[in-house]
Order: C-alpha cells, then sequence, then structure tokens
C-alpha cells in the first residue's frame, strides 16, 4: 500500500482537476462572497485533510496500545505532525479569507475557535512526546493522550458549533452561505478536492515513515 | 442584555437573508467576468498548474528516492 | 464485583485520610484560591458585571483545580504506587482518585463561591443552577485533570506539564461550563439551559469512561 503508485497518481491528477475546475467552473454568484466562493476548494480542504489524519492519529494509537508494536507509533506520530501542518495552513488561509468576507482576521466563530483548540491540543501532544525519553514509554502515553485528545476535540469541532450561531454555513441556521453547500457544480469539484489533499497529506506522511524507518535500521547496524 | 444580543443577532440573520434573496434574483453580483471574457483567467491556471507541476516532480522524485533507499537496506 | 466495590471504598476513603494526616496541602490550596480571589479583588476594586466575574471565577476554578489535582499522583510513595498496582485494579485506582478528587474540587468550589460573594456583590438569579453547574463543572475539571496527572506521573512528574496538558482538552468542557453557568446568573429559564446541561452531562459521562478505559494502559511497566 505504501509502496504503490495508483493512489499517489489520483492524488496529483485530482490537484490538477481541483486547480483548473478551482478557477475556470461555475460558480453561484452570490454578495459579500463574490468569487473568494473558490477558496471553498483551497481552504476548507485542507481542515478536512486535517481532520482524516487526526483520526489515523487516534487509529494508530489504539493499534499500538492493542499491539505495543513501535511502527503503529510512528505512525501516530507522524499523522500528528501532517495534521499540524495542514491546521496551520487551513488557519492561515481561513484567516486571509475571513479578512476580506468577515471582516477580520479573527472573529469569535465556534468552527474558528475550535480549530485553534485542535491546534493547542496537538503541539501539547508533540509536547508530551519530547518529555519522555523512553521510546515504549513515550508511544504508550502519547497514544493515551492522543486518543484522550482527539474525542474531546470531536466533541469541540462537532457538537459544540451546532449548539452555537456560526458564521460557517449549515452551522446554527445560517442561511446566508447555505446555498453553496446544494449547489451541485459545487459539489463534484469539492469532494474531488478534499479526496486530492487528504491523499497528498497521506502521502507525504507516509514517506516521512519510510524514512524514519530507514532511519531506524540504520541505528539497529 | 442578553435578549437584546439575540434580538440584534437575528435581525442581522434577516437582514442578511433579505438581502442574498434580492440579490440573487437580480444577479448583478460583482464577479470577475471581464476576467473571464478575456480569457486572462487562463493565465493564472496556467501558472497555478506549472507550480503544481514542479510539486508533483518533486515529491516524485522524493517518493523513488525512498524506495530506493528502501532496496537498498534489504540487500 | 463486591471485592471491587471494596476496593474502590477503601482507597477513597485512604485517599481522605491522607490528606487530612498532612493538612498543610489543604491549607496551602486554600490559601492559594483565596489569594488568587483577593489579587481579583484588588484589581478590580468594584462590582463585576455578571459576564466578566462568571468568567473570572472558572478560570480561578481552574487555576486551584490544577494545583490541587497536579499533585494526586505525585505525594504517594513509591513503595505505595508499587502496592497499588501489584494488588489493585488500575481501573478502580483511577476512578478513587477522580472520586477523591471530584470531592475536593466540589468543596473548593463552594469556599471559593462563598469568598467570591464576599469580595464582589453577586447578583445570582436561580442558585440551585449555578451550583448544579458548580458541581459538573468540579465533576468534569477533576476527572481529566486526574487523568492527565496520571499521564505526567509517568514522565518523571513536570508538575508544569499538567497545565499543559490539560488545558487544551478542558476548553470543549469550560465554554459549556461558563455558558450554563451564565444562564444561571442572568436567570434564563431553566428548558433554555436544558441542553448546556445535557451536554455537560454527556461531557463528565464520556470523560469518566475514557479514563476508565484508558489508565490501566498507563500502569504496562
Amino acid at each position: 500500500m505504501a509502496r504503490s503508485w495508483w493512489w499517489k497518481i489520483t492524488a496529483l491528477v485530482l490537484l490538477f482537476y481541483t486547480y483548473y475546475e478551482g478557477f475556470i467552473g461555475e460558480i453561484p454568484r452570490m454578495p459579500i462572497l463574490n468569487e473568494t466562493i473558490r477558496n471553498l476548494y483551497f481552504h476548507v480542504t485542507m481542515w478536512m485533510a486535517m481532520l482524516v489524519l487526526m483520526i489515523c492519529n487516534a487509529f494508530y494509537g489504539i493499534l499500538y496500545l492493542n499491539k505495543s508494536d513501535l511502527y503503529f507509533d510512528l505512525v501516530a506520530d507522524e499523522s500528528a505532525r501532517m495534521a499540524m501542518v495542514f491546521g496551520i495552513a487551513g488557519l492561515l488561509t481561513g484567516m486571509v479569507w475571513a479578512n476580506y468576507t468577515w471582516g477580520a482576521p479573527w472573529v469569535n466563530d465556534p468552527q474558528l475557535n475550535g480549530t485553534a483548540a485542535s491546534l493547542l491540543i496537538y503541539a501539547a501532544y508533540f509536547i508530551l512526546r519530547n518529555a519522555i525519553p523512553d521510546d515504549s514509554k513515550r508511544a504508550r502515553l502519547a497514544a493515551v493522550y492522543g486518543i484522550f485528545a482527539f474525542v474531546m476535540m470531536i466533541v469541540f469541532i462537532m457538537v459544540l458549533p451546532k449548539m452555537t450561531d456560526s458564521l460557517h454555513p449549515g452551522k446554527g441556521g445560517n442561511p446566508g452561505f447555505n446555498k453553496y453547500d446544494l449547489d451541485a457544480n459545487m459539489r463534484m469539484v469539492f469532494y474531488p478536492a478534499v479526496i486530492a489533499w487528504t491523499l497528498l497529506g497521506v502521502w507525504m506522511m507516509s514517506l516521512r515513515v519510510r524514512i524514519r524507518r530507514i532511519e531506524w535500521k540504520n541505528e539497529d547496524q | 442584555m442578553k435578549i437584546n444580543n439575540i434580538m440584534k443577532k437575528y435581525l442581522v440573520l434577516i437582514s442578511f437573508f433579505l438581502v442574498t434573496r434580492f440579490t440573487a434574483f437580480a444577479q448583478d453580483v460583482e464577479m470577475a467576468d471581464t476576467m473571464r471574457s478575456e480569457g486572462k483567467i487562463y493565465v493564472v491556471v496556467a501558472v497555478a498548474f506549472i507550480s503544481l507541476a514542479i510539486l508533483s516532480f518533486y515529491m516524485i522524485r522524493i517518493e523513488r528516492k525512498v524506495t530506493k533507499l528502501e532496496k537498498e537496506m534489504k540487500k | 464485583m463486591n471485592t471491587t466495590l471494596h476496593q474502590y471504598l477503601r482507597l477513597v476513603s485512604h485517599e481522605v485520610r491522607l490528606e487530612f494526616k498532612n493538612y498543610h496541602a489543604l491549607t496551602s490550596l486554600l490559601v492559594y484560591s483565596l489569594a488568587t480571589i483577593f489579587i481579583a479583588y484588588i484589581s478590580y476594586r468594584q462590582s463585576l458585571d455578571p459576564i466578566t466575574w462568571n468568567a473570572l471565577f472558572w478560570i480561578i476554578m481552574l487555576f486551584a483545580a490544577t494545583n490541587a489535582i497536579a499533585r494526586s499522583f505525585i505525594q504517594e510513595s513509591r513503595g505505595l504506587q508499587l502496592f497499588h498496582y501489584t494488588f489493585l485494579n488500575p481501573a478502580v485506582v483511577i476512578l478513587a482518585k477522580t472520586t477523591y478528587n471530584i470531592l475536593l474540587l466540589s468543596v473548593l468550589g463552594f469556599i471559593n463561591l462563598s469568598a467570591f460573594s464576599l469580595f464582589f456583590s453577586l447578583s445570582i438569579h436561580d442558585w440551585g443552577q449555578f451550583s448544579l453547574g458548580l458541581l459538573l463543572g468540579s465533576f468534569g475539571l477533576s476527572a481529566v485533570l486526574t487523568l492527565v496527572s496520571g499521564i505526567v506521573s509517568k514522565a518523571h512528574n513536570q508538575a508544569a506539564l499538567v497545565a499543559i496538558l490539560g488545558f487544551p482538552l478542558l476548553f470543549p468542557l469550560l465554554i459549556t461550563i461558563i455558558k450554563f453557568s451564565g444562564n444561571a446568573i442572568q436567570g434564563v429559564e431553566w428548558s433554555l439551559n436544558q441542553p448546556n446541561l445535557y451536554l455537560l452531562i454527556a461531557l463528565n459521562s464520556i470523560i469518566v469512561v475514557l479514563s476508565f478505559l484508558l489508565f490501566p494502559y498507563l500502569w504496562r511497566d
């Protein structure tokens, strides 16, 4: 799986598709948003990729606790790292977009606060990892913290925004942007874009995992 | 105070809703139509594609390099 | 089952007795939170509006909780720890510790509340709801921080880590509890505050179940 080419090529092809349709494709005409609605393909997809990588982190944490194989911890570590990369990308792109549509780079929005919180959680995860020198102990504690943190984060970004008004579409009954949820044209670009960015993230993550495994083997010799 | 806040929020929401309704009918939302009709948008696409192509090329290079190293380690 | 319950009760009473035996830890905790409240008082020197003092109250509770619970795994001697983890079920240990910390923090919370009402003229519309919120908040704070201090006790007991690891995990809980008690202060109708109550109960149960499931993995040395 890690070495097969088909999904990597899929990622690249879908990325080209995203960039083409992202600039050329039909979009609904909406006030305030205007052309910036295209950011859906380049900003929201960052969060989706981050979320998938965080699920990856929790999943491999559970695997490690059950099997005690350090390889699983390696994947968990690297997927958290890549999740941070996409999270920071999502935060920065979101700030630029928010500045021009909502008037300020940071507005008090549950969606935004939730994602900032999840970045802080994973920063704490790395601080914990750095504090423990012993390999298997580090893996165990990090897995426990990672699973706990993942559940709290899901509550924060999935449950809490539903209970408050949000500027983001579909949350708290915001009618302004609901239209683009329904637009079939955009959906045909958005879903492939999510798949493209997620696959790219997984690819980069797996490359780092493989490089670190080579390092391990080098140290053993 | 709280109720006032809620009222304010709903007023904003309702007015926003009305505005979107009318402008959506009127089709006079400002978009980059001239850029599109002049075909200059393809310049943007071309530039984006070049950067993507370089990214893809680089990713594939790293991938092959790592695969090669893995094979060497196995020997 | 019966022995488990027996173990649990004995552990809780053991914790209580240990606390009263060296009560200067309790005293220092009390002085810490009273001094913090007094600092808040001399910095503001006036009665605060409900939103401000509610937030201030919970921030002070957060720091008091961190201070109180960070030491829950540290004060035990090495021999006692060894005894605990060889003869007792680790899941029971975490439940007992959590229970004790909940008791401690609830009492501390009500002391803090009386100190607050002494310094600032409080106008709480619904005392019943606010007290319920205080209990549920103490519950969640102590449950999360107990698990985190369990993790940290395995990472060379760096006490500063408890705050770093614990705070990000507490965001969803704090947001909900501040909203709930804010509504209680302003006397919002009970039915409007109910979703927050359910969310709090759900969050607390998730936290307890997770620490029950994850804690045994920490003691696999």
